[in-house]
């Protein structure tokens, strides 16, 4: 597949962004080894396991979680292939690109709580984070999903 | 459970089963994996038409929206075209059918359905996106509100403007068709990686199962071929295998038995060592196969020649051989005793048959005839002969010699100087050179010889030798001397036996003093004369007072007296005259076609003869004769009687005379001869029937005459 920009997600800075996060919160002890949180087993080792749920265009997830330690059991039912970043809302919203239709997640890299990289229909993964108490957006920034519906906003407290 | 042994079965063809398995596997690994292939395939034909259509739902996604834009921006596009080719499109990729061609791009194609379950999700969620956007595209374009239009993807599109609402739906779309058309080259790329994987399961499974089957191939084959080995080495039984450039494979039978290393036997080197009268043969069968079956010789390294009967197989034409099996076995002990068998019937039948050749032989002659036969039979070039002594036992005389090879010569004169006859065994001299050979041997005009000498018995006696010679340093054959061994045996005990026949014939027939026969034998001859109707004259004669004789004598002039007569009688008869002592003073004398008279002329010439004999150391003496014929009688008796009667007379009437009997009754005459040559017939008293006394007493009781011998 040729390397389009607008459908090919290549972030490396989200993954170590994400490993960051994750030594940061230090609970998720399996996780280095794992590569960095990206394809956990299952068990969330003390931390709040959230069920989150993606379908074509929808995002399901508890409305409120607790701070600290939480791993979020990510199930893509399809059929398409989705994402899932976790980006703690800034006051003035989410900014778009110069698209219209996409986030600018540049602009948001410094309060993103963690990602998943796009993963066909049937994957489950977990995403382990550390959260602290405020209001967060679940979204899914593949090509026309966010204002397809595909965004939930959480509040951690 | 009792356990039971499985057989020894080293020609089972065990390994079958193993090879078939193998066969099977490999055929059956190769189907799977081609028709795995051909599946596979098959299922991925059409992967790049179905991806490549996939893909351009993409652009014409983007196309359509871009077409409806220019449209509402009043220039020229067919937004309503492009909408088709991208519903249509979607249906043929979801359930199979006609993509339309796009302008400018490639030809119309035909999609199988799409089986696998993600991409089929995929698939109509791009179907109800594309009718969403279609729907929206064609609203928008009849300037009718779309923000109120079904979402049937599950989308909820946060937004009012149409553009960006036109924009979201396109978006998804093309999305959603990107995901598909990556499941599906993903999936195509799985398949092909599964393809491989199977591929590579099949074959490492395929070679390691028959690389356990081969492993039990070998260890069968290695089984068979070790319960072969061992049957071929622990076997007495000899193998080669012959081929171009000779011996190829010899057994370990063969090593062991010839005692030579293998280096040595295989190639040329087994002929080698085949005895050279029979080399031609082994040649031409380790050459040919032929003889198939063949006896030989072959010399071992101690140089002992080894009998060996072979059976050949021409393999020649077997490529696992590629040669001429030879199977032998080793029959020197068979052979060997074969040849003493052969030997031993060849000596019993010469035993046989010269002893019966020898029964046949009744005289001694005979059994000399028999004996010189034997010798040509034992041996024809050899000189023979068989030295007897005679019955003084101290000379050896030539009884027989070979007819082929004449006598030896042997100067031998008695047995005692014999050293076979002293040692009373054969005794074989190899060369009369030696040092240690019979000095008979020496300086014969033959020259040196060898020499073989047998000592003739019978009963422990010694009878004499058999001797044969040969050239010098060739003595007989162990075989031949035992033959002579045999000849001198069953020669010494018929010659023996014949020897000892006759003694005792003449025994019974003869009186051992005079040598005349007796009273038996007479009855015989006379039985014989009367059968053949020959007339004959009898006389009975008897001694003038032989009593008185032998009373003043002694019994030795009696003897004497007795032998002269014999003497006497036998100077004046005829050899075909019989004369017989059939008592003690008493002759007999038959005188074959003579009558009465004829006898009374000899009887006279007798008694003149016996007085000239008186002369010397013998007491004189007379006798008085009784004559008659075989007219008088059928029997001997008869005429006896007649005779008797005559002597009586002549005893009566004085002695020293001759009367002719006469037997009929009443009268009573004879033909009288006295001392002083007078015949005349004389009256015989008259003798009442049955009062005759016995003729010895009648003889002695009468007194002498006056003018009659005198006797000293």
């Amino acid at each position: 597949m040729s390397a389009d920009p607008r459908f090919v997600r290549s972030r490396p800075s989200r993954r170590t962004l994400s490993c960051a996060l994750s030594l940061a919160g230090a609970t998720a002890v399996v996780a280095i080894s794992a590569g960095c949180g990206d394809q956990l087993g299952a068990g969330g080792g003390g931390a709040t396991v959230v069920q989150v749920t993606e379908r074509d265009f929808r995002i399901s997830a508890p409305k409120r979680l607790p701070a600290g330690d939480v791993a979020l059991r990510v199930h893509n039912n399809g059929p398409g292939s989705h994402e899932l970043i976790v980006v703690r809302l800034p006051d003035r919203g989410l900014p778009f690109r110069a698209d219209g239709l996409t986030i600018n997640e540049d602009a948001v890299a410094k309060v993103e709580a963690g990602a998943l990289e796009p993963a066909h229909a049937g994957a489950v993964r977990t995403l382990r984070l550390h959260l602290t108490p405020g209001r967060y957006v679940l979204l899914c920034n593949m090509y026309g999903h966010y204002l397809g519906g595909m965004h939930t906003t959480v509040v951690v407290s | 459970m009792a356990s039971v042994t499985p057989a020894f079965r080293p020609f089972a063809a065990r390994a079958r089963g193993t090879t078939i398995a193998i066969v099977l596997t490999f055929a059956l690994v190769s189907t799977a994996s081609s028709a795995v292939s051909i599946w596979m395939t098959g299922r991925s034909k059409n992967r790049a038409t179905v991806i490549q259509i996939a893909s351009r739902q993409r652009m014409l996604a983007e196309r359509y929206i871009g077409d409806v834009l220019l449209v509402r921006a009043g220039r020229q596009a067919d937004p309503v075209g492009t909408g088709k080719a991208l519903s249509q499109s979607a249906h043929a990729l979801l359930d199979g059918g006609l993509a339309p061609a796009v302008n400018g791009d490639d030809d119309e194609t035909t999609l199988p359905a799409e089986s696998d379950p993600l991409v089929r999700g995929q698939l109509q969620q791009e179907m109800r996106l594309v009718n969403d956007l279609t729907r929206a595209g064609s609203a928008y374009l009849a300037g009718r509100p779309i923000a109120h239009l079904p979402e049937t993807g599950s989308e909820k599109i946060q937004t009012n403007d149409p553009v960006q609402r036109l924009r979201v739906l396109a978006a998804l779309t093309s999305n959603i068709s990107l995901n598909a058309a990556r499941t599906i080259a993903t999936g195509a790329d799985q398949d092909i990686s599964d393809l491989i994987l199977l591929q590579v399961g099949l074959g490492i499974g395929g070679l390691l199962l028959s690389l356990l089957l081969a492993w039990a191939l070998i260890a069968a084959t290695r089984r068979q071929t070790a319960h072969f080995r061992s049957l071929v080495t622990s076997s007495t039984d000899l193998v080669l295998v012959f081929g171009r450039g000779g011996c190829r494979y010899v057994s370990q039978s063969v090593i062991s038995l010839l005692g030579r290393s293998e280096s040595d036997l295989l190639g040329g080197g087994f002929v080698r060592y085949v005895h050279e009268d029979d080399r031609e043969a082994v040649e031409a069968a380790q050459r040919d196969g032929r003889p198939q079956e063949l006896v030989f010789r072959v010399l071992t390294v101690v140089g002992e020649w080894r009998d060996l009967e072979a059976h050949l197989t021409d393999l020649s034409g077997d490529r696992h051989v590629r040669g001429i099996v030879m199977n032998a076995r080793d029959i020197t002990e068979r052979v060997r005793l074969e040849q003493e068998l052969t030997r031993q019937a060849q000596r019993d039948n010469f035993g046989t048959q010269l002893v019966e050749a020898l029964e046949m032989a009744d005289e001694e002659d005979a059994a000399y005839d028999v004996v010189e036969l034997a010798m040509v039979e034992v041996e024809a070039s050899s000189p023979m002969e068989l030295l007897l002594s005679d019955s003084s036992r101290a000379q050896l005389e030539r009884a027989a010699a070979s007819p082929t090879a004449g006598p030896p010569g042997c100067p031998v004169q008695s047995p005692f100087s014999c050293v076979a006859v002293r040692r009373g065994n054969p005794v074989v001299f190899e060369t009369s050179r030696a040092l240690n050979a019979c000095p008979h041997l020496r300086g014969r005009p033959s020259g040196a010889c060898s020499a073989a000498c047998v000592p003739v018995t019978f009963m422990g006696r010694a009878l004499g030798v058999l001797h044969a010679t040969s050239p010098d340093g060739k003595p007989l054959s162990p075989e031949q001397v035992g033959q002579l061994t045999t000849l001198a045996t069953q020669a010494g005990a018929r010659i023996g036996t014949v020897r000892a026949f006759q003694k005792t014939q003449l025994q019974a027939a003869t009186d051992g003093l005079t040598g005349l026969i007796n009273r038996r034998t007479l009855e015989t001859r006379v039985r014989e004369l009367m059968g053949a109707h020959t007339p004959f004259a009898l006389v009975l004669a008897d001694l003038d007072r032989f009593k008185q004789l032998n009373d003043t004598h002694g019994h030795e002039a009696g003897d004497r007296a007795l032998r002269l007569f014999s003497q006497v009688v036998h100077s004046i008869v005829r050899t075909e005259d019989i004369v017989a002592r059939i008592g003690g003073e008493e002759f007999v004398i038959i005188l074959p076609g003579l009558d009465e008279m004829q006898a009374v002329t000899v009887l006279e010439r007798l008694r003149v003869a016996l007085g000239t004999s008186h002369a010397g150391d013998h007491p004189a003496f007379t006798a008085s004769f009784g004559v008659s014929d075989s007219s008088h009688g059928s029997t001997l008796e008869e005429i006896l009687r007649v005779a008797d009667q005559g002597l009586y007379v002549s005893k009566q009437t004085g002695r020293d005379r001759v009367t002719i009997g006469k037997l009929e009754p009443g009268v009573r005459n004879g033909h009288i001869s006295n001392g002083n040559g007078d015949n005349r017939a004389v009256l015989q008293p008259e003798i009442a029937s049955g009062g005759r006394p016995a003729l010895h007493s009648a003889s002695d009781e009468i007194e002498p005459r006056a003018s009659g011998v005198e006797i000293r």
